[in-house]
């Protein structure tokens, strides 16, 4: 199994009272909120955290894209993967992902990431995601056009890495007399691509497609969801497109957080976890999916269910950890979790999330470390020969 | 009230009839139609009125090929080529004015005269518009009326049915893809209102949160003769919040034009 370091650099020193005048901390937060000077220094903190991930023995570190909001500070997540291009020398960076259809030109970060995979050396792990709707807001992007948009810029940007230009490109929404991208990609055909997700039936039917067979992400989401999506994905592949995925299509993303027992686990982390849910992925539901962002149908689904980015500070750490959302415990107590979960699920990528909200540098740094000595090796030792296959589960 | 559908180079178009004497078409609001309103049946006592759901909205389809407001503006001058037997009264709500706005300026062939009520269409430097897609439903209620017993009425309308629950949502995603960006108006409408040369009339809540009634006053100045009334103590919605007083102050100037 790959293991990843995921950092979402949060601004940590958010006047945590904000609720008191605003009911989120996206869109409608005024940047007064933002102290320059603090960000400095937690931007070059959480640097350093990644670039200890990369020591530490990480396969990849990841950054990802966020706008105009305190639950994380990278607008542009290619000016960090470029600030980690150089120093961090063997592991992946992983991008995950950026939102090409929200860009009115995404060329530019189809040519953004084409540098940064050929300055690194083909390390670039390239993500694409729609952006979760408050970017919409932000961004002023319309959400009518979401799906549309995302689909068209990924065929721009995977055609301007593979086909040798200058070619036209004549979209609906995106139109190019000359596309003849400088430099081209290290990495051929392409960077791989990997689509992280809520959980998504629709993402799944197209990043699995034959043509495609993209990595499949669960994010932030109960362990009765990551089974469900990531078992949807090989059936998806199986029977609509007629191949058997690969387990290292599929993966999954978790925030963790390790200490010598499940209680000083429990006890370090609570205020930290409960936090990123009731502070920091403050999202009401109408931010979170603008008219037009889900079809009619996903949409009535939604409001059917109660998701943690849109259920505020109802999470609490029990709620958390019982619904297999955050990880936490001993070293002995999160590496049995995850090596049962590849058990059943087979996923040969994992992302750990092992800063959130508010924690602190030197517990970062621990969690960082124990995760990396107690529970990683075992992880990266997983294989197919360890999961138990589709047909073992069905039976169950 | 009869209902039909009609169909427009492919598109189902439903539309809502009811009335005699002058033909009316009503152009409905970014917030949609909840069924035949007391409004619309007020109307119909002095005019034959039609009242279509926009493509995208209510029962009409949501064909692929309508993207913005300039393509619903030629797709209802398809209709009025369809329909009209002469000269119609069109009158906008909304983004419905917006339409009409955008139709009157490429062709006023059909129009008898332009009624806008509360119109969407036009931004005017420094004058914030509300947002009607950020807020959960309490604080839409606020954006679109002056009072709450209105917005409550509203609010239970489209929960009457699960098929209004339905098209509430359909509504807003329409709304979304014709007016997101830029919010509520198309920059390059306002130079072209030279050009609509039949009887105007401008009407609004002068308790319009959502587009202030400086729009209205800014409409004024820039089409030619228009006239502007303002409905005191009424918001966005003043189809809904007041029905008989937009219906008399809409047909009373209809009434006193030269036919």
């Amino acid at each position: 199994m790959k293991v990843l370091f995921f950092h979402l650099m949060p601004y940590a020193d958010l006047d945590l009272d904000y609720q008191a005048k605003y009911k989120t901390d996206w869109v409608i937060l005024p940047n007064s909120y933002f102290d320059p000077k603090k960000g400095h220094a937690l931007y070059n903190r959480y640097l350093d955290e990644l670039e200890l991930a990369a020591e530490l023995g990480f396969d990849g570190i990841s950054v990802n894209e966020h706008h105009q909001n305190a639950y994380g500070l990278m607008p542009s997540p290619v000016v960090m993967a470029a600030a980690l291009a150089r120093r961090v020398k063997t592991a992946k960076i992983a991008i995950l992902g950026n939102a090409f259809g929200l860009r009115d030109n995404p060329l530019n970060l189809a040519e953004e990431h084409a540098m940064i995979d050929v300055l690194t050396g083909g390390r670039l792990i390239s993500g694409m995601v729609r952006g979760i709707g408050a970017e919409y807001y932000s961004m002023g992007a319309n959400p009518a056009f979401s799906h549309e948009r995302f689909h068209e810029a990924h065929d721009l940007v995977v055609q301007a890495w593979t086909r040798p230009g200058p070619f036209a490109f004549e979209g609906k929404h995106y139109r190019f007399e000359y596309v003849n991208v400088w430099p081209r990609p290290y990495q051929q055909p392409h960077p791989p691509i990997w689509c992280p997700s809520l959980g998504s039936s629709e993402t799944i039917d197209w990043a699995s497609a034959k043509e495609r067979r993209y990595v499949y992400i669960q994010n932030f989401s109960p362990v009765a969801s990551v089974i469900r999506y990531l078992n949807l994905y090989r059936q998806t592949a199986e029977r609509l497109h007629g191949y058997t995925a690969s387990s290292e299509q599929i993966g999954w993303a978790a925030p963790i957080y390790l200490a010598a027992s499940d209680e000083q686990a429990r006890a370090e982390a609570k205020i930290h976890i409960e936090r990123l849910f009731s502070k920091f992925l403050n999202l009401p539901f109408e931010m979170m999916f603008p008219p037009g962002y889900l079809s009619a149908g996903s949409l009535k689904g939604m409001r059917a269910v109660k998701r943690p980015a849109t259920a505020g500070g109802s999470m609490t750490i029990d709620h958390l950890i019982d619904a297999g959302i955050f990880l936490c415990g001993s070293p002995d107590t999160v590496r049995k979790l995850l090596v049962d979960a590849h058990r059943k699920l087979g996923f040969q990528n994992f992302l750990a999330n092992l800063h959130f909200a508010t924690l602190p540098a030197d517990l970062t740094e621990n969690n960082l470390r124990l995760f990396a000595r107690e529970v990683m090796p075992a992880l990266q030792a997983l294989s197919d020969k360890q999961w138990q296959g589709m047909e073992t589960q069905a039976a169950e | 009230m009869n209902e039909s559908i009609v169909d427009i180079r492919g598109a189902k178009l439903f539309l809502r009839r009811d009335g005699a004497g002058e033909p009316l078409l009503f152009l409905h609001g970014v917030q949609g139609l909840p069924g035949w309103t007391e409004a619309l049946s007020r109307l119909a006592e002095r005019f034959a009125v039609i009242a279509p759901d926009h493509p995208g909205f209510g029962r009409s389809d949501a064909p692929d090929w309508i993207d913005d407001v300039s393509d619903l503006a030629f797709f209802y001058l398809d209709l009025l080529d369809r329909l009209a037997n002469g000269r119609v009264h069109i009158v906008g709500h909304s983004l419905g004015g917006w339409i009409a706005m955008a139709m009157a300026i490429r062709s006023t062939a059909h129009f008898q005269s332009l009624t806008l009520i509360d119109s969407a269409g036009i931004n005017i430097a420094g004058v914030p518009r509300g947002d009607m897609f950020i807020g959960a439903p309490p604080e839409l209620g606020k954006l679109l009326f002056a009072g709450e017993a209105a917005a409550s009425r509203w609010a239970a309308q489209w929960q009457a049915s699960p098929e209004l629950q339905e098209s509430y949502d359909k509504n807003r995603a329409a709304a979304a893809k014709y007016t997101w960006q830029p919010r509520l108006y198309d920059p390059r409408l306002a130079k072209w209102l030279h050009r609509i040369d039949v009887p105007t009339h401008i009407v609004w809540g002068d308790a319009d949160w959502l587009i202030p009634p400086a729009h209205g006053e800014a409409l004024q100045q820039q089409i030619r003769g228009a006239q502007l009334t303002l409905l005191p103590g009424v918001g966005h919605l003043c189809d809904i919040e007041a029905p008989a007083l937009l219906a008399e102050t809409v047909g009373s100037f209809l009434a006193e034009l030269q036919p």
